[in-house]
């Protein structure tokens, strides 16, 4: 069999590796610029190269979810297949993720890229909750494949549910909220920067402290009023240690007042910030969009499926994406949509251990599926149909 | 004999209220700002090459398999692809109007109702500012607000 590579292409990292590798490599899709090194710009990991990393300016290939600047992201993918990954695409084929709902002009500038540029031989698009229905089903425990699944996509631009039904997504009823990765980022961001220090430059930074601090709160109300207290009856509070830029690299969370006087670090004080922001993701509302949270539209995709279905799709609740990561969010998730859910209905909702990069292991099972071969877009019909009459029967 | 009156209603009378006109716009630019990859500016922005620093290619293509072929270059495809999301969408809602696609896909608005957060400290707040609606939990805190960003900013 041929070699086959499967390439996660996310909107914040591209998950790349060949489907036989035990991990794919992430490697941030973006360009970043730092203020300090003025004499060239860092793509994908180079960014480790980087000593200062206060301030750095991201030149993102994404709009909202959708590649529009095609000339990033070939700088990125250059980068990546020469240095970070190198790979012949003539003689392996090509497994590469879109978004849902991708626009036809974008598709087409993808087949085009890859087959002018990368030599590629065969390519195959599909989505990645596709992949986690891949490797979801195939990887119960159980004596036959669950027939229908929920997978909930929390990822950098937005988030997406998507019911599958006999490997099928329903496609009337994904449903997508407009809080991702990204806009939490910016609102710890302003919100830091109202409250204590201005940080409105330092995104990668704030970044790194949003993964770091934050949580998903398990009870919202009563974790609002444990924030209020004084330390130590308050549980939530913690310093946040900056990064110095010469020893310590990432900056680290500690319980308030363990910092001696001796030591001159920057800090700064989070408290109801670590679980105010993740929160978005459930209530949209509060910070004034008007979108249903992750368990109000998971009910509500679920409810636009045949009733039939219903029961499966309960059942086989999974969460996938970089901001599934928050500590939390399995319970959370468990609780709140067992609480909206008929009682008569079991809800299981999985949250894997690694959900940032879950859905690229879904290619292995992809590649092996009998219809590969079919969905296949080859050099050949290519070079017949040229990009437009492979995608679209015209 | 003057008219007796009340301070505060005539302090009232000349305070400044923001219309809901107005009011919406804050809001939906704050989202907007939301949505941004960065606040600064591009701090390579005012870089003048000269001859000694070294250019850069835009394109990193060194592989040698690739020599003699023509390739395209990254400014081909920008030039090409070049339509922005807005005119992506637009395009999309004419070709599709029925869906499903990008519009119906979006959840629609919640049946909760919304829940106010004092937009200086993030607390539940019970009280709304009188000129520009944004909501703050205590005295402190509206003292706060309307230092830095009451009407400061009014556009």
């Amino acid at each position: 069999m041929d070699s086959v590579v499967c390439l996660d292409n996310g909107a914040c990292s591209i998950k790349i590796g060949y489907i036989t590798d035990e991990k794919p490599k992430v490697i941030p899709n973006c360009i970043m610029k730092a203020k300090s090194e003025k004499r060239r710009p860092f793509i994908g990991n180079q960014i480790e190269e980087c000593r200062d990393i206060s301030g750095i300016f991201y030149i993102l290939s994404f709009t909202k979810g959708y590649i529009t600047n095609w000339e990033v992201q070939k700088n990125v993918y250059d980068y990546i297949f020469s240095t970070e990954f190198p790979v012949n695409f003539s003689d392996t084929k090509l497994i590469i993720t879109e978004p849902l709902f991708n626009f036809p002009i974008i598709q087409e500038a993808m087949v085009e890229i890859f087959f002018e540029e990368y030599d590629c031989c065969a390519m195959a698009k599909t989505t990645a909750p596709d992949l986690c229905y891949y490797q979801y089903t195939n990887t119960q425990d159980l004596d036959e494949p669950p027939l229908c699944c929920v997978v909930i996509d929390v990822g950098y631009s937005f988030s997406h549910i998507v019911p599958f039904v006999k490997g099928k997504k329903v496609l009337s009823a994904i449903r997508r909220i407009d809080v991702g990765g990204k806009l939490l980022t910016n609102h710890l961001k302003e919100i830091i920067s109202y409250r204590y220090l201005n940080v409105m430059d330092e995104s990668y930074v704030i970044n790194q402290m949003k993964e770091d601090g934050c949580f998903i709160s398990q009870d919202f109300n009563s974790d609002m009023a444990n924030a209020k207290l004084k330390y130590p009856e308050n549980k939530i509070a913690r310093e946040y240690v900056l990064p110095d830029c010469t020893t310590i690299r990432r900056g680290y969370l500690q319980p308030p007042g363990t910092a001696k006087k001796t030591d001159d670090y920057q800090m700064l004080r989070l408290n109801n910030e670590r679980f105010a922001v993740p929160e978005l993701l459930f209530h949209p509302l509060d910070i004034g969009i008007d979108q249903m949270g992750l368990a109000e539209a998971t009910i509500h995709a679920i409810n636009a499926c045949p009733e039939e279905t219903r029961p499966h799709l309960f059942a086989n609740i999974i969460v996938v994406g970089g901001s599934a990561k928050f500590s939390g969010m399995q319970t959370r998730l468990y609780k709140d949509i067992r609480s909206m859910a008929p009682e008569f209905f079991t809800v299981n909702v999985t949250v894997p251990e690694e959900p940032q990069t879950y859905s690229w292991y879904g290619g292995q099972y992809l590649a092996n599926d009998p219809n590969f071969e079919q969905s296949l877009i080859t050099r050949q019909d290519y070079e017949e149909n040229g990009a437009r009459g492979v995608l679209f029967d015209e | 004999m003057s008219m007796r009156e009340s301070g505060r209603i005539k302090d009232a009378e000349k305070k400044r209220v923001l219309d809901d006109v107005t009011r919406k716009r804050r809001a939906r630019k704050a989202l907007e700002a939301l949505e941004q990859d960065n606040f600064q500016q591009d701090p390579h922005a005012d870089l003048v090459m000269s001859k000694k620093i070294p250019k850069f290619n835009n394109s990193l293509d060194n592989n040698p398999r690739r020599k003699g072929r023509k390739t395209r270059g990254a400014d081909y495809y920008r030039i090409k692809y070049r339509k922005t999301f807005q005119q992506l969408l637009e395009e999309d809602r004419q070709a599709n109007p029925n869906g499903p696609n990008y519009i119906t896909a979006q959840s629609p608005p919640t049946s909760y109702p919304q829940r106010h957060f004092c937009a200086v400290c993030g607390f539940p707040s019970s009280y709304t500012c009188t000129s520009c609606g944004t909501r703050f939990c205590c005295l402190k805190c509206q003292g706060t607000h309307q230092d830095t960003r009451c009407l400061k900013f009014v556009s």
